[in-house]
């Protein structure tokens, strides 16, 4: 078992605020007159930020063994990669012939 | 040396990645589950390109609503942490903190049946609705409607964890797969939240 000490109520509440400044932030720019392109950009960053944050911290990923962690986070990986290779060629002729 | 060997053979079979099995499963039940979710989203997105008349959700849903809804999960997830740190150093408020995220899922799961009654009543079903593409109801139904189920039963997860608890019969690694149930259900949302509420 891996030692957790670098974890405490502080931390917890800590990452609590900032998700929560996240989302507000996301719901602010969702509604500010920001091109689509570049909202869409910063939508998935902040997405995969408060993601990554849930599962490093609330998760303990961060503090697992690194063979767990790389076993659940290169698993997630490699198996979306093969869900997006399967989609993305369809979603972009989709795109392609709606001329969008 | 040949008993060292097999020492070692055994610890590692045992425990390969440095975790209880109990918690190894339940990672590998989340990468799964995940994955599921990962292929609703997919799927939604596929259609929503492929359908130029997909309704707008800003007409549909209330932000502010389901912003609220979002800083419940969020703030539940936070107790149902403290309620691991708890439980890992003994401490009692762990029944507390697991109470507190019980009732955090109790009150998302009554804002989604306002969320789904409302829209109900405004005339979307699973085959149709008033604004555009048919299929907006049916992944609206059945991606919400499928996370709603993972938080009723983490709700009846909590309880009963938190009814242990109070008998003191609770472990921490019990509290903590549990929580790392919860989390999932959470980490889940933020997923959904933006794919299905904003972009």
């Amino acid at each position: 078992m891996t030692e957790h000490k670098s974890f405490g109520y502080g931390l917890y509440w800590k990452i609590w605020g900032i998700l929560l400044v996240m989302t507000l932030g996301m719901i602010f720019f969702d509604q500010a007159p920001v091109p689509r392109a570049a909202l869409i950009v910063f939508l998935i960053v902040a997405m995969l930020v408060k993601a990554t944050l849930v599962a490093g911290y609330f998760m303990h990923l961060r503090y697992e063994s690194l063979a767990l962690s790389l076993t659940v986070v290169v698993g997630m990986l490699i198996t979306g990669a093969i869900l997006f290779v399967l989609i993305a060629p369809d979603g972009m002729r989709i795109l392609e012939l709606s001329g969008r | 040396m040949a008993g060292t060997t097999e020492g070692v053979a055994l610890e590692g079979s045992m425990a390969p990645l440095h975790t209880s099995w109990r918690k190894l499963m339940m990672w590998v039940f989340i990468v799964v589950d995940g994955l599921m979710f990962a292929g609703f989203l997919a799927s939604y997105g596929f259609h929503r390109l492929a359908n130029a008349n997909w309704p707008a959700q800003d007409e549909i849903f209330s932000l502010s609503f389901i912003a609220v809804m979002t800083f419940v999960l969020i703030s539940s997830s936070a107790t149902m942490a403290s309620a691991v740190l708890a439980a890992r150093n003994g401490s009692p408020v762990v029944t507390r903190f697991i109470w507190l995220t019980a009732l955090g899922g109790i009150l998302f799961l009554s804002m989604q049946v306002v969320e789904w009654s409302h829209l109900i009543h405004e005339g979307v079903r699973l085959y149709a609705n008033p604004w555009g593409d048919a299929l907006f109801g049916a992944y609206f139904f059945l991606i919400t409607g499928f996370h709603g189920s993972h938080v009723l039963s983490g709700v009846i997860l909590l309880i009963i964890v938190a009814v242990r608890s109070m008998k003191g019969r609770a472990t921490p690694e019990g509290v903590e797969l549990v929580g790392l149930y919860w989390h999932f259900v959470d980490l889940v949302w933020i997923f959904i939240f933006t794919f299905f509420y904003l972009i």
